[in-house]
């Protein structure tokens, strides 16, 4: 109690007679944190609230007239409209396509470039680099290689005798076409948190597992994948999360088609709520997209800790 | 039998030799401890017996084997780690388990090998715990319990107690002493630590730059020390190092060699006495007080400080004048190279 008087005087005796010093410490620490808490409202809650209201409303973009439906939103996505299943299932596909090759991808190049060697931060660099190019710039490049006629893809391919595909154009190859792109676009990312990882594990454990008799696929088995799972778990749940966004690529490189084969939940939202203005709509497959991606992030934590325990 | 003999083991990093020719040789069952300052080479020596390091030129034999190219996993080492080297995401079991494991031996023997190196260290209760949740001593009991299951022909142990606490480190220290009467394995030891080199080994070997300064057993290193460097290395406090101007007797009955420049004088084999009569003379600098012992900072007259073990009667007070007198068979001269002579 005594301390207590003691620090409340000082407080007042520093020049703010007014305020206790625990006051005056909380306002400070509000004062810090408050451009932060300003934007993640204006720009994060505030539009996260708006669409659990566009949702439950009709409102055409052009007529700016919103009208209450409940949840007929939501009925019409889940129960009436074939095409959003379509779309779900082409945003899995993309997901299960990308998330094991960048993974793979990643951890491969992370294990490969996480040693020093002569050069290896050229390497880093260089598959790092197409993280930060712009992702419409690469994907514009990308469309260019991929062409059927005079792509460079194809021209390539031409030199050990094999006539590739118009890679962007047919069903069967546009999906993979685009995975593969985000892929080389995006691995570098897992690459420098998988490299990072790596290097934190103590040398020691590796040399006592070879000392104990373990073969190189041994120590990684059973030894350096064990203690990558959490960072594992973080680039799987990322990278997911991540695929199940994806536009930037479909909007530049396949517009969705061809014959909706890469029509995917985000560029699908982005159809409905400004191709064809209907925003309610386009707010309820938004947060449906919401539902399914957090279902997803939670059921990989779950397993995870399910294999802690 | 498994006997270690190095034989002009060197190794270099680069353009930079670490081991600059070691010849050692270690007996069946003996207990050995590298000692050095930092950066002496004596864990890096360790490592090129255990096979982590690559043997740049020399020969290696454990066993009467030349095991040069034999991986670390085949020469029948086990290794205990400064940071014991725990991995965190299995128990206590599966550490210990985890050589047996990966050379394919059945379930049944793993178990039944694991539990006996856990009774010898007491570790049962602990068997389905995780690193995390055991205290620095047990972490390095399970280390050793580690190395003990798959049964080595030589352990290794590279500075195993240095983050330990004062306390656990004398326990511990007693339980590998323990553990090394009753399994008699070879065992080679790495430590900067004097006190644990004297108490533990029966042969040291002090190094430095890459060179063995002095193999012997701690008495030998204690009483006649080959140079300067292990005198001043071996033994606690360290030995007073004094020059000698023109072979001036400094104690009665005490006949100098006469290439003899300085006298080494260990800080017990002192004592005081009245100045007027004492050849040494200096002030009381500071005086430490430890309980058993006061251990006096004299400042002799020729500018040198000398260490005096004083335990008998009361300490003289901070700059008193006093003589000092050396036991005449407790001085080891040196020549200007500074070795024995």
């Amino acid at each position: 109690m005594a301390g207590k008087a003691f620090r409340d005087n000082a407080a007042r005796a520093a020049g703010a007679p007014w305020l206790t010093l625990k006051t005056r410490e909380m306002l400070e620490a509000w004062l810090f944190v408050s451009p932060t808490l300003i934007g993640f409202l204006i720009f994060f809650l505030g539009p996260l609230v708006a669409i659990f209201y566009y949702s439950t409303t009709e409102w055409n973009l052009l007529s700016q007239q919103a009208t209450f439906v409940g949840l007929r939103n939501f009925h019409n996505v889940l129960l009436e409209n074939p095409d959003f299943w379509h779309v779900v299932r082409n945003s899995v596909i993309f997901a299960l396509g990308l998330v094991p090759l960048n993974m793979a991808l990643a951890l491969s190049l992370a294990l490969a470039l996480s040693r020093p060697f002569f050069g290896v931060v050229f390497f880093r660099t260089v598959f790092f680099a197409p993280v930060v190019t712009s992702a419409i710039a690469w994907a514009i490049v990308w469309k260019f290689m991929l062409q059927g006629e005079g792509g460079a893809v194809n021209q390539m391919l031409a030199w050990i005798g094999i006539n590739g595909p118009n890679w962007l154009r047919e069903p069967n190859w546009a999906m993979a076409a685009v995975i593969v792109t985000r892929v080389i676009k995006m691995v570098g990312l897992n690459m420098i948190l998988y490299i990072a990882a790596l290097q934190s594990i103590p040398r020691d454990y590796e040399e006592a597992a070879t000392l104990e008799g373990a073969s190189r696929w041994q120590v990684f088995r059973m030894i350096t994948w064990p203690l990558l799972a959490p960072t594992t778990l973080v680039i799987m749940v990322l990278t997911t999360i991540g695929s199940f966004k994806v536009f930037d690529h479909i909007y530049q490189m396949t517009g969705g088609g061809p014959e909706n084969g890469t029509l995917v939940l985000a560029f699908y939202i982005y159809q409905q709520g400004f191709k064809f203005f209907n925003v309610g709509y386009a707010a309820a497959l938004a947060l449906i997209m919401f539902v399914i991606v957090m279902a997803l992030t939670l059921v990989q934590v779950m397993l995870r800790r399910r294999d802690m325990e | 039998m498994t006997k270690v003999l190095l034989k002009d083991i060197r190794k270099n990093f680069g353009t930079v030799e670490v081991i600059r020719g070691v010849d050692l040789e270690i007996e069946d069952g003996e207990f050995v401890v590298f000692v050095g300052p930092s950066g002496c080479g004596k864990s890096t020596l360790l490592r090129l017996i255990s096979g982590l390091e690559h043997i740049s030129d020399g020969e290696l034999h454990i066993g009467g084997r030349l095991v040069n190219e034999v991986p670390a996993a085949r020469r029948g080492v086990a290794m205990v780690f400064q940071s014991y080297a725990l991995y965190p995401h299995l128990t206590v079991r599966d550490n210990m388990g985890f050589g047996l494991k990966v050379r394919k031996v059945p379930a049944s023997e793993r178990a039944r090998r694991v539990s006996e190196a856990a009774a010898t260290l007491k570790l049962e209760p602990l068997l389905d715990r995780f690193p995390r949740q055991l205290s620095g001593g047990q972490r390095q009991r399970v280390a050793i319990g580690r190395a003990i299951v798959g049964n080595p022909d030589v352990f290794l142990f590279d500075e195993p107690l240095s983050n330990l606490d004062a306390e656990l480190r004398v326990h511990m220290r007693s339980e590998i002493a323990a553990l090394h009467q009753r399994l008699s394995t070879t065992m080679i030891y790495v430590t900067h630590d004097q006190i644990e080199a004297m108490t533990l080994a029966d042969k040291i070997v002090v190094l430095r730059d890459g060179r063995i300064e002095q193999v012997g057993s701690p008495r030998d290193l204690y009483d006649s020390p080959r140079t300067i460097f292990v005198a001043q290395f071996i033994g606690s406090p360290k030995m007073n190092i004094l020059p000698l101007a023109d072979g001036q007797p400094i104690a009665l009955g005490a006949s100098v060699p006469a290439t003899a420049t300085s006298v080494g004088i260990r800080p017990e084999h002192l004592s005081l006495g009245q100045p007027s009569n004492s050849t040494l003379r200096g002030k009381v600098g500071l005086a430490e007080y430890t309980g058993a012992v006061t251990l006096l900072h004299v400042a002799l007259d020729g500018g040198q400080t000398c260490l005096v073990i004083h335990n008998q009667g009361p300490a003289p007070e901070t700059g008193a004048e006093v003589g000092l007198r050396a036991e005449p068979g407790h001085l080891h001269f040196f020549d200007k190279e500074g070795r024995a002579v």
